[in-house]
């Protein structure tokens, strides 16, 4: 009970506190839509060869939604560490029962409703706008804890870089630095066929691979991998980010 | 009894500064523990040993135990650089830290304990007044009633009014049987608060006491400063080897200011009469006790002129 009610304190806080910054809120969503526009309206998918984008329309449902499950949860939780270290947070928070594993659990739990919302929106501005079916089977809601466990772990991931980033421009540059080459390093919008054939197994390095191959298995009927497998490997990834980041959370100067 | 803070030769370093070199208190329960000292003399760094959020060589115990292993219900603690959420009001800041303990005071009653309610208590915190965020803050730390409360600085940026609220309330929470341990650069403050006093200088704690002890030892005698706006009257007076034969007081003088030495209350007259007989016409007379400020003035050093920008510019700030 005062494990739920401590979370439940500072979830609220951090929910409130994100929803009234409205650049935040606005670019959280404003993102990830611009994205699809430009990805998906203006450049388009030319399957007949030309262009960005020689695949199918549907197979890139999976990079959008990875763009949001990426990008935000760094940022967000890195600049957060960051703010909290400024504001001497931390070292408040260490004087209370509050633990840093329930503390990034409730940062975590606010991105996930926030980034929820946004994949969400992101699903159906990539229909509405590109015309891509997506199924709609009840294994297309797996894409729901795809999307929740990738969040986590890339919380996780945020955590440890407002650990070591030592202020908010610090954690911005060191997201950026991170998050771009992820991006088009884990199969969502280049094709591993694409990449040097002595780089391919590169690509099981990066976390965010296992998120979008799931994603793409529930999204995109001609996809070559299962989901359960990719969700088993997200579930144990995102379980090992999130305690790497809880430790990382200051607790002392 | 057990005290309910001790620290036994602690000390810490960060590089090559050392901000603590083998600081040894002791707080007994109920009381009020006043240290000060100048900037970067090691204040917060004893605070964040005693609080546990800091790692020193040296022992630590905060009512009889380890700060790492004592029950956080028993603790209040304002850092001295803290800000809370800036888009958060009054209320929600106290149920949000309320909210991380099993019990917690009423919000409404915290805060109107420390002068912020109606309106202030709605408003972001980002949208008060500097005074009002402190009072805020200071009531973050007391809203899980705590046994043991550090307080780095509480009353920074709090005008006079405000200021004697707090420690109003503050004095309600030692009578209560709340053990405070307030760091702070205002002597009026620590003087009036604190049963004992630290004066914590280059990492070294040079002096404990009580604030009369204190004074009595380390605060010199009473003294009346004289200002004239004609330096030249005061010539010979307070120069050694000067023939003082009509001004049989001990003295010195500098840019029109006259401080005679060991002067009490019925030696006033005779000190203006000697004046007068002089030719000295002055501007004002004021008859001062000694106090914590001459204490601090003594033990650290520092000369009057020196202000607080002066001092953190030339030990680099706190730490």
């Amino acid at each position: 009970m005062s494990r739920r009610r401590r979370i439940r304190a500072e979830f609220v806080a951090a929910w409130h506190a994100f929803l009234r910054r409205r650049t935040a809120v606005f670019f959280t969503f404003f993102f990830p839509a611009i994205i699809v526009v430009i990805f998906g309206a203006l450049i388009q998918t030319q399957p007949t060869g030309g262009g960005l984008f020689a695949e199918p329309k549907g197979y890139y449902i999976a990079g959008y939604l990875a763009v949001v499950v990426l990008f935000t949860p760094l940022s967000r939780i890195g600049s957060t560490v960051a703010r909290y270290r400024e504001g001497s947070r931390f070292e408040k928070l260490a004087t209370t029962p509050l633990t840093r594993s329930e503390w990034l659990l409730a940062q975590s739990l606010v991105n996930v409703a926030v980034i929820g919302a946004a994949a969400l929106l992101l699903l159906a501005l990539s229909v509405f706008v590109t015309g891509t079916a997506v199924p709609t089977t009840p294994a297309t809601l797996l894409v729901v804890p795809f999307v929740a466990l990738g969040v986590v772990l890339f919380c996780g991931l945020g955590a440890i870089i407002g650990r070591v980033a030592d202020s908010q421009d610090g954690v911005i540059a060191a997201s950026n630095a991170i998050a771009l080459p992820l991006l088009f390093l884990s199969e969502t919008f280049v094709t591993p066929e694409l990449l040097p054939a002595w780089f391919r197994p590169a690509l099981g390095l990066s976390p965010l691979t296992y998120v979008a191959r799931g994603v793409r298995a529930v999204t995109y009927p001609e996809a070559t991998t299962a989901a359960l497998p990719n969700l088993l490997v997200v579930a144990v990834l995102a379980a090992a980010f999130f305690a790497a980041g809880a430790y990382a959370v200051p607790r002392t100067d | 009894m057990t005290a309910a803070l001790a620290a036994d030769g602690v000390r810490k370093s960060y590089a090559d500064v050392t901000a603590l070199d083998g600081v040894s208190i002791d707080v007994e329960r109920g009381a009020v523990f006043g240290l000060v000292g100048p900037n970067g003399a090691g204040k917060t760094t004893l605070v964040r040993a005693l609080t546990g959020t800091t790692a020193v060589d040296g022992s630590v115990s905060v009512l009889g135990s380890d700060p790492a292993d004592v029950e956080k219900s028993k603790i209040g603690l304002l850092p001295q650089s803290f800000s809370p959420a800036a888009r958060l009001t009054p209320r929600e800041l106290l149920a949000q830290y309320g909210g991380l303990y099993d019990e917690a005071r009423d919000p409404d009653d915290v805060l109107a304990a420390v002068g912020i309610d109606g309106a202030a208590a709605e408003q972001w915190y980002e949208t008060l007044s500097g005074g009002q965020k402190r009072r805020v803050c200071v009531a973050i730390a007391l809203v899980n009633d705590p046994e043991v409360l550090f307080l780095d600085e509480p009353t920074t940026g709090i005008d006079p009014a405000g200021r004697r609220a707090l420690w109003s309330l503050l004095e309600d929470l030692a009578d209560g049987g709340t053990t405070v341990f307030l760091t702070s650069h205002s002597m009026a403050e620590v003087e009036r608060l604190a049963d004992r006093v630290g004066f914590l200088n280059e990492g070294r704690l040079v002096a404990v006491g009580r604030p009369t002890e204190l004074i009595g030892e380390h605060g010199g005698r009473s003294r009346l400063v004289v200002e004239t706006d004609d330096a030249r009257s005061l010539a010979g007076l307070g120069d050694v080897g000067a023939d003082t034969a009509d001004f049989p007081f001990e003295a010195s003088a500098t840019d029109g200011v006259l401080s005679v030495e060991g002067v009490g209350p019925r030696e006033i007259d005779e000190v203006v009469n000697a004046l007068e007989s002089r030719g000295v016409e002055f501007e004002s007379l004021t008859w001062k006790q000694p106090d914590l400020e001459d204490v601090y003035l003594e033990l650290t050093g520092e000369s009057f002129g020196e202000s607080d920008d002066d001092v953190a510019s030339a030990r680099g700030g706190g730490r």
